[in-house]
């Protein structure tokens, strides 16, 4: 718990920093922010911290209408909130079952996202990736849009990212498996860092791995 | 309360379907021009460069302000179109004449408008659609920046 909690903390002091970078009224709206996951990370009353932190989320949630930044901003509340029920919660079994929400809400993004284009022959066939770079708003660069005419190297990336994401839960069946599983997930999220400009989603992804190795320990342990 | 949990039960629940199906991309465009004049010189807001270094690939995986606002204008983008949101149309207002104004645009007294045109692939080449004309917006001398 504590090592989600650094991680976390570090990811929220890179996205507010970006934010009050941009505008004067987002510096107020994230200074707290900035300030609360600065003693987090200190380890100073993380069980205040967190509950202030969640409670800025909801202001911040409030503000956009939503998540500023899609999936990575879910992903963040929802270690956000994990952790504060894991505080709220007594010592023990509730505890326990707030860490493995998460923990199984993260194994979940890897597979019913690959199960979901799995299930499209768009995806089967490497037009939907096809479609990514060639229109849609997420290349970072107009060079990159070429991508879209390597059609053999498309379908091979999206094969292995659809294979890679299915069969993902495979992983906790041996500590072994689930290192080198991760490791691969770092690699796929660094990759749309630098294709897409998905930055946030890298950190905030390693940010939720530990709940991961703890779930992986707490069932199934060394085998 | 009911709002908040509309927000945030997307979150604890979340449907992680990424990229289930790719559709039609939105671009913001704006234009200025003076009260009396029709909107014909449509710019696009932020376009991409068309390379970018390797450095600042590295750089931007910590660093990437502008990209991830130009991403929730996207997102903004995609409201407007189910729902036309007035909030988002704010956000891509807001956002986009602050840009403006720090680049130095002569903005001031003009008539500020934004368009959303969805871009797709069809038959071998690719289609616009404009999806939302902003309302005319007559740029005063201070905006939130």
């Amino acid at each position: 718990m504590r090592a989600t909690e650094i991680l976390l903390a570090l990811v929220f002091l890179q996205q507010s920093a970006e934010h009050m970078a941009l505008h004067r009224d987002e510096r107020l709206l994230f200074l707290p922010r900035a300030a609360l996951s600065t003693l987090l990370l200190a380890g100073i009353h993380p069980n205040l911290m967190i509950c202030g932190l969640m409670l800025h989320a909801l202001i911040v949630l409030h503000r956009f209408q939503g998540p500023y930044n899609g999936g990575s901003d879910k992903l963040g509340l929802l270690i956000l909130f994990c952790l504060t029920m894991a505080h709220l919660a007594p010592p023990g079994v509730w505890r326990e079952l707030a860490l493995a929400y998460l923990a199984v809400q993260v194994v979940l993004s890897y597979f019913i996202s690959g199960q979901i284009k799995i299930m499209n022959p768009d995806w089967r066939s490497g037009r939907a990736l096809t479609d990514v770079f060639r229109f849609s708003a997420y290349p970072v660069s107009e060079d990159m849009r070429a991508l879209a005419n390597r059609t053999n190297l498309v379908w091979s990336a999206s094969w292995g990212v659809m294979l890679f994401e299915v069969t993902f839960p495979l992983a906790l069946l041996h500590p072994a498996t689930l290192i080198a599983a991760l490791g691969i997930a770092v690699m796929f999220h660094l990759a749309n860092a630098v294709l897409f400009g998905l930055n946030r989603f890298v950190w905030i992804w390693i940010a939720s791995y530990p709940s991961i190795l703890w779930l992986q320990d707490r069932l199934i342990g060394t085998a | 309360m009911w709002n908040t949990l509309r927000l945030l039960l997307p979150a604890l629940i979340p449907s992680w379907r990424f990229f289930r199906t790719v559709e039609a991309s939105p671009r913001v465009q704006w234009t200025l021009t003076t009260r009396d004049e029709h909107p014909t010189d449509w710019q696009e807001f932020r376009p991409r460069r068309n390379r970018r270094s390797v450095t600042e690939a590295i750089t931007q995986l910590v660093w990437n302000p502008r990209w991830n606002e130009t991403l929730f204008l996207v997102s903004c983008a995609e409201r407007i179109e189910v729902t036309a949101e007035p909030h988002a149309v704010a956000e891509i207002q807001r956002r986009v004449l602050a840009d403006l104004l720090r680049s130095g645009s002569e903005a001031h007294g003009q008539v500020f408008q934004f368009r959303l045109v969805f871009v797709d692939w069809k038959d071998g080449a690719q289609r616009e659609q404009v999806a939302f004309l902003s309302k005319p917006h007559m740029v005063s001398a201070k905006v939130s920046s």
